[in-house]
């Protein structure tokens, strides 16, 4: 685990532009970025796009963090690409389910062929409601405290530790039904 | 940077459980997170991190020359608005030295008219005028003196007909 006056080093260079600092930062962060992206699409390649959206943005952006939690920054930006990929991939759905009936044919082919990533731990995943489960990789891929999360997420930290409590024992019964 | 390290499970769900229920949940937290670390998620390849790396490079890069070409623009549209203010200022500096002239550049009529005390002289109609009265006055003089010889009446009434000429003549100019 990278230090903290280290990583403050190098958030430093990275606000001045230091292409070294960011692939540092690349370097830490990939890793955990990856697996929250990978757990909430299920799709590696979907993964493989978000992340480079992640990392760019955040050479884009890297002005306005204003100290605090970097992984508390990093994760709201990542939250916000995913988020934006879920409005896309809303808007593909609706698309695809009127070319369908337009067609009358099944197009499920493609939808199979996108869930590349199933595990056991991915199948019981997606058993659980959107907000829960992405609290729970949030919490556990961004180790932030339930007190940044729940300043992150605008909620009481009562609500993000009850969810996150009913989440994690509901994925465990999941986990032992299977 | 977090304060999860710092973070007590148990106090925090004791502001909302009883000290049982929080201890239940607090293994259920501790059991759920056991079970995502035994089913870790893919690792992101070595090509797709260098990738990145070379796209943030990239970035970085373009957002320099953006800086850059931002600078050169603010540069030349503060040396535009010196060069304009520059040329306007000489201008202005140039029309107020020759406002030192004063009176002469406002008036119309020359100062020489101004300062003579012979009006006459100085205006060509008023000169005509006055030599055509003089010839009246002198022609007057010699009917006066009889040095004519001729008839007396005849010569008065064309003075006054010359009178009345010069009259509207001075008049309408």
């Amino acid at each position: 685990m990278t230090k903290s006056n280290d990583l403050a080093q190098i958030i430093v260079g990275c606000k001045n532009g230091d292409a070294e600092c960011f692939s540092q930062v690349v370097d830490i962060y990939a890793s955990r970025c990856y697996g929250y992206f990978c757990r909430l699409t299920g799709n590696k390649d979907v993964s493989d796009d978000l992340l480079s959206q992640l990392f760019v943005k955040l050479a884009e952006r890297i002005g306005s963090y204003k100290g605090g939690s970097f992984e508390g920054w990093l994760f709201k930006i990542a939250s916000n690409i995913f988020h934006d990929y879920l409005r896309g991939k809303h808007r593909q759905k609706k698309l695809l389910d009127v070319r369908k009936r337009q067609l009358g044919s099944d197009i499920t082919g493609l939808r199979r062929e996108e869930s590349e990533l199933v595990d056991k731990l991915q199948r019981a995943i997606g058993r659980l409601d959107a907000e829960t489960r992405e609290l729970i990789m949030l919490r556990f891929y961004s180790q932030l405290s339930f007190k940044e999360i729940a300043k992150m997420r605008s909620e009481p930290i009562g609500t993000a530790l009850s969810r996150l409590h009913r989440g994690l024992k509901k994925l465990r019964m999941l986990m032992e039904e299977s | 940077m977090n304060d999860r390290n710092n973070e007590n499970l148990k106090d925090l769900f004791e502001r909302f459980l009883s000290a049982e229920q929080a201890d239940e949940a607090v293994k259920d937290v501790v059991e759920g997170e056991r079970i995502l670390r035994e089913y870790p998620a893919p690792e992101p390849d070595k090509e797709l991190i260098a990738d990145i790396q070379s796209k943030v490079a990239a970035r970085l890069l373009r957002r320099r020359v953006d800086v850059f070409r931002k600078v050169a623009r603010r540069a030349v549209a503060i040396a535009a608005a010196i060069i304009i203010l520059a040329v306007v200022s000489v201008r202005l500096f140039e029309i107020g030295g020759d406002r030192s002239g004063g009176v002469a550049y406002a008036s119309a009529i020359p100062r020489a008219l101004w300062e003579s005390d012979d009006i006459a002289a100085d205006d060509m109609e008023l000169a005509v005028f006055t030599a055509e009265v003089r010839q009246i006055e002198a022609e007057v003089l010699t009917l006066q003196l009889g040095e004519n010889g001729r008839n007396g009446e005849r010569v008065v009434v064309e003075l006054e007909i010359r009178f009345v000429e010069i009259q509207s003549d001075f008049w309408k100019e």
